[in-house]
């Protein structure tokens, strides 16, 4: 399927047009997007750091989860906004950059981990889930959120 | 003042290892990475800790355990970011001290350094009335929005560093030339 028509219709849009005639609002769509990486990083680390038992060991680690997890959909909803007005400004330069597809990539099998996954697993009472489970579980978002982050990063030094 | 901050970057920057980060494709864009990727610790954790505070999550957990929680991955977190942050000033030293989001970035973290000690003394002060209550009081509150907003600003202005806007190439009012701290006379 050729992607390039769709990358081209983005940049001509609305949004596209927006983020890239004025530099002040795509700035404030990066800073946005930082904030809510922050925020994602709060709330992904807060529930995984608990499951690997290295904080809030004295807090239900199923308490930790689904209160972090309402501010990970927050955070979520944050970056897809700002995220796809950014994108849509620079969208044909986004087409050629192997890094923006990696994010890509990263960032549905971040989210498909996280709501088919880690979040119906957390929803059950943690005793019944092996503790190498919980763990498994821990470090693989990590890394998953990490990379999202890192290859977002380097979209920008391609 | 500016004379002599402008001396000090240039210095800095006649430095080889300045140079040698700066003109490193992987090993400064790794740095600023790493500088970037942390803010999902260090700010990550300081979020929850204001969103505690606001009354707005884990309602039932007491407000200092959380804090008191928190604060260790945040200061790694922190720590992190002050040593890419301080590699990242080293490596290009002469445009980012006449930058005026820079600038303002530093001003904005003092001002959230002191925001923080100073809700941190309140809490130490005043917790015991209020520490299990899911909505602490108003003070606290407001600190912890305060927080936010300052933190918000700092990752607008160290973001915004990355344009030249107000570089001192340009032709510009003598108020942005002077809060850039632009020196008459030097070729930028």
């Amino acid at each position: 399927m050729e992607l390039l028509p769709f990358f081209e219709w983005a940049e001509a849009s609305f949004l596209g047009s927006i983020g890239k005639t004025y530099g002040g609002w795509y700035a404030i769509g990066q800073s946005l997007h930082l904030f809510s990486l922050a925020l994602l990083g709060g709330a992904v680390l807060v529930t995984d750091l608990r499951l690997l038992g290295i904080i809030l060991k004295d807090v239900p680690s199923e308490m930790v989860a689904d209160n972090a997890h309402k501010w990970f959909k927050v955070a979520l909803a944050g970056i897809l906004a700002t995220g796809i007005f950014m994108a849509a400004a620079v969208a044909v330069r986004m087409y050629y950059n192997d890094f923006f597809f990696a994010k890509m990539v990263a960032l549905a099998v971040g989210i498909i981990f996280v709501f088919a996954i880690k979040r119906p697993l957390l929803k059950r009472s943690h005793a019944d889930i092996q503790p190498w489970v919980l763990k498994a579980l821990a470090v693989a978002s990590i890394c998953l959120w990490f990379s999202v982050a890192a290859t977002g990063r380097w979209i920008g030094f391609s | 003042m500016n004379e002599l901050v402008w001396t000090f970057a240039e210095w800095l920057y006649a430095q080889p290892w300045s140079r040698g980060i700066h003109e490193s494709f992987y090993v400064y864009n790794w740095i600023e990475s790493t500088h970037v990727v942390t803010l999902m610790l260090s700010l990550g954790m300081l979020f929850l800790i204001d969103l505690r505070l606001l009354g707005l999550t884990m309602t039932n957990v007491p407000a200092s355990t959380i804090a008191q929680r928190l604060n260790i991955p945040m200061w790694i977190g922190f720590t992190i970011m002050i040593v890419t942050g301080l590699l990242l000033f080293y490596a290009v030293p002469t445009r980012t001290a006449t930058s005026v989001w820079f600038r303002i970035k530093m001003v904005l973290l003092f001002a959230a350094a002191i925001n923080a000690w100073l809700l941190h003394r309140k809490m130490q002060e005043s917790a015991g009335t209020w520490d299990k209550d899911p909505v602490p009081p108003k003070r606290i509150r407001i600190a912890a929005a305060l927080s936010l907003a300052f933190w918000a600003g700092i990752i607008t202005t160290g973001r915004l560093i990355a344009y030249d806007w107000y570089d001192c190439y340009r032709i510009q009012s003598d108020f942005i030339n002077v809060v850039a701290g632009c020196v008459a006379g030097t070729e930028y």
